[in-house]
């Protein structure tokens, strides 16, 4: 029983300045932010940073009001599967909703989240190499 | 130095619940199951990869993770970053001034581990660890 999941791919800080939470815990912690850019249709402001197999992604909105006080909390919570559609139809053949699986963000992804009894942790699973992955034009 | 992920840690109302997903919807591996009377928790870890996750449900209302539970509701608690060398990290911490919630290492379910306080992080609980030699 299960789905494959093979490991922690990636834990979500979400923040009123994503910025500013990923530049602390880099200075606070030593860990390297490898990437920043703007999610695609949201233009929230993501920064990454890895460790060995797991990412952090920083959250935060497009453009942080300078003037408040910095909040960050620990958001969600995705699992890497080796087939997220065995990985779906599992969860939903024991009774938790799924949502249908869609490109991620992350090239040549797709992504699903669980909706519920995950004990109040928004929470998704991830496949990498589901799709081909696009050419810039 | 920090060197992975250790585990995240996530507040629940009922270990035995909770474990209906993380264990048994997901088949996640349950590697500690107990209680750590100090601190007033049931701590269940499952094995996921190299990291885990950690299911916390309070066993008396006097704790920090049981107020939690109490003002947030379940949901994520910390996260754990494995060391090599709690000490080191926690003097290290020292020394850059961060506000800390251990002021020495202690033993827990994922070894000697720290706080430090979310203050220093912008609200977000941080942990380090350093696991036993013999495992949990």
């Amino acid at each position: 029983m299960g789905i494959g999941a093979t490991h922690i791919d990636h834990i979500v800080i979400s923040s009123n300045n994503s910025g500013a939470t990923a530049q602390l815990f880099a200075d606070n912690l030593g860990i390297e932010i490898k990437r920043k850019m703007i999610r695609p249709g949201t233009s929230a402001q993501l920064a990454f940073a890895k460790l060995q197999e797991v990412v952090l992604e920083f959250a935060g909105p497009p453009e942080p009001k300078l003037d408040e006080e910095v909040k960050a909390r620990i958001w969600g919570l995705v699992l890497a599967v080796d087939d997220i559609d065995a990985a779906v139809t599992s969860l939903r053949d024991q009774g938790y909703t799924v949502s249908d699986p869609s490109k991620a963000v992350q090239p040549g992804a797709k992504i699903a989240t669980v909706k519920g009894g995950t004990s109040g942790v928004p929470f998704a699973v991830i496949q990498y190499n589901a799709l081909p992955i696009e050419e810039p034009a | 130095m920090l060197t992975k992920i250790h585990h995240v840690g996530v507040v629940v109302q009922s270990a035995d619940e909770a474990m209906k997903f993380y264990r048994d919807a997901l088949g996640l591996k349950v590697t500690a199951d107990r209680v750590i009377e100090d601190q007033g928790v049931r701590g269940v870890l499952l094995e996921i990869g190299g990291s885990e996750i950690e299911l916390l449900e309070p066993t008396r209302s006097d704790t920090g993770v049981a107020k939690f539970l109490e003002t947030r509701g379940e949901g994520m608690h910390h996260i754990c970053f494995e060391s090599d060398d709690v000490d080191a990290e926690l003097e290290g911490a020292r020394q850059k001034g961060i506000q800390l919630i251990d002021e020495k290492p202690r033993l827990g379910l994922a070894g000697m581990i720290c706080f430090l306080h979310p203050k220093a992080n912008h609200g977000v609980l941080v942990e380090f660890a350093t696991p036993l030699k013999e495992g949990h």
